[in-house]
């Protein structure tokens, strides 16, 4: 367990360069970040922002080219498989084993984390339980909906009950119905005393659930506080106008809502 | 029971929920044995010609039907389909040694390989061809077919670890595939032309192929058997230390 007063995350620095041959891409170019033991913290950024490499980092999928970071009391450099033992992922894409059922894949989770078979399938069944999947908990993943594959990755990430439970884009591409249903087990998971930590595009995701978040833009983060705090620190900057957490986004991003807008189409396009 | 045995146990649960990919792997190799009988066994008739010690021309050419079957391997194209699917991230997520998230996979080969090489040689008993090794030279043809498979697929999956592309890793499998057939599979070395022998002589699969051919038509060769059987281990180890690096410096 994190240790009483350490930090959930912490990261000083936190730099990863790639090298593309004669360019080198700076994804993250000094990232700091202290997340309390509870917290239900949420990283915004546009696209390309650096959210992703961030969550990579701090999950172990990505070295780090400079800074360093603790997650639940581990060095995540020096104690990679300290890190992976206390820490849940769920990342941008579900990723599933396609040819696996639910419950399949969730036992092979329980095993992987250490669990004998037995306690195992009884973890798969308790989780299949509570993501709702018991009815389809025999089918291979290949055939399940969108909403049905992140609900059984946020099962699979809670396997071996993580400290920190890493989100990285949760609700992406689906349907409302399914995006409250995930809304209330990052609730239900974090009254349970898990840190999460959640990376969307969502602005009202980030308003509903997080206790504090931060804004990153361009590899560095350029706004940090609780929802409350932020709007009122640009409210107070627009002489009192009523501030969403879009406006902050906007101001904190450097982009108006027609850049914003050009930015959407161009990606559709 | 480690993380190895865990992962390659899902693997043949994979290989056995798709027998249509069973069958694809057995078919293809049983097509090549019987064009290949059919077109050159006048040539060679079994009463007349010496290298088929009085086997008929299916027996020699047994040898490149099985090593074909266990180059039929999946494991590097599952691999491939999650990395691009983001579940090989999921796993690498988990406190497991890194090394078992490929030998998982290859576990799984081996298993297959012993199941396809040993029904590959029972279709081939009625037929007339014999294993003049016996049970223990049945045994040593299987763990041979079921190796070389594993190191097979072992390669590929370095493919696929590198690009981490299906396109890339299912071209990257043609470069092997001529090592299989720059080879004596038709006649023996020293029948081969010159050039062809100095290219069957450097190409390890070579040695494979005349250790399975000596189990098939005589008694146990051991200076015949043994060559097989460094190849793989050679072979093997540098995939191994290949795969293990890929893994471990994987970003």
């Amino acid at each position: 367990m994190t240790q009483q007063g350490v930090p959930a995350v912490r990261a000083e620095g936190l730099v990863k360069h790639f090298d593309g041959g004669d360019d080198t891409v700076e994804a993250v170019r000094g990232v700091d970040l202290e997340i309390q033991t509870g917290e239900i913290f949420g990283f915004l950024g546009p696209n390309g922002a650096g959210k992703s490499t961030t969550v990579k980092m701090l999950t172990t999928l990505l070295t780090i080219t400079d800074g360093k970071a603790e997650v639940a009391g581990a060095d995540v450099v020096a104690e990679p498989d300290e890190v992976r033992r206390r820490i849940g992922v769920a990342l941008q894409e579900a990723g599933l084993d396609p040819r696996q059922t639910g419950r399949e894949l969730l036992t092979l989770h329980g095993r992987l984390f250490g669990l004998d078979q037995a306690a195992a399938a009884a973890r798969a069944e308790e989780l299949l339980q509570l993501v709702e999947l018991e009815g389809a908990a025999d089918r291979v993943t290949k055939g399940y909906s969108g909403g049905m594959q992140r609900r059984l990755d946020l099962a699979a990430a809670l396997v071996h009950e993580p400290e920190v439970l890493f989100l990285d884009e949760p609700t992406t591409g689906l349907d409302p119905a399914s995006r409250l249903t995930v809304w209330e087990e990052v609730r239900r998971i974090n009254g349970h005393g898990t840190t999460v930590f959640l990376t969307t595009q969502y602005l009202e995701e980030a308003d509903q659930l997080c206790d504090r978040l931060a804004i990153i833009d361009d590899g560095k983060i350029v706004r940090e506080g609780t929802p409350a705090e932020l709007k009122a620190e640009l409210s107070a900057r627009r002489d009192g106008a009523e501030i969403s957490l879009d406006d902050v986004f906007l101001d904190a991003t450097g982009r108006s809502r027609d850049r914003a807008a050009g930015e959407v189409q161009e990606v559709s396009a | 029971m480690n993380a190895t045995i865990v992962l390659g146990l899902r693997s043949v649960r994979e290989a056995l929920r798709q027998p249509d990919a069973l069958f694809m792997t057995m078919f293809i190799p049983i097509f090549f044995l019987i064009v290949n009988t059919g077109q050159a066994a006048k040539i060679f008739p079994s009463d007349t010609t010496g290298f088929l010690e009085g086997q008929s021309y299916g027996a020699f050419q047994l040898p490149i039907t099985l090593l074909l079957a266990a180059s039929f391997g999946m494991a590097a194209l599952f691999l491939v389909e999650e990395i691009e699917g983001g579940y090989f991230d999921k796993l690498r997520a988990m406190p497991i040694p890194r090394y078992s998230m490929v030998l998982g996979r290859l576990v799984a080969e081996g298993v297959k390989g012993i199941v396809i090489s040993s029904l590959i040689l029972l279709i081939a008993l009625p037929f007339g061809i014999e294993i003049a090794s016996g049970v223990i030279g049945f045994l040593l043809i299987v763990a041979l077919s079921a190796l070389w498979g594993i190191v097979y697929a072992g390669f590929m999956q370095l493919i696929a670890l590198k690009t981490r592309s299906a396109a890339a890793t299912n071209s990257g499998g043609l470069i092997f595939f001529p090592l299989l057939f720059l080879t004596p599979n038709f006649v023996p070395r020293e029948m081969l032309t010159r050039p062809m022998e100095i290219a069957a002589t450097f190409n390890p699969v070579t040695y494979l192929m005349e250790a399975l051919r000596s189990l098939i038509l005589t008694d146990l060769d051991w200076d015949k058997i043994l060559p097989g059987f460094a190849v793989i281990g050679a072979f093997g180890v540098v995939m191994l230390l290949l795969n293990i690096r890929m893994i471990k410096t994987y970003d």
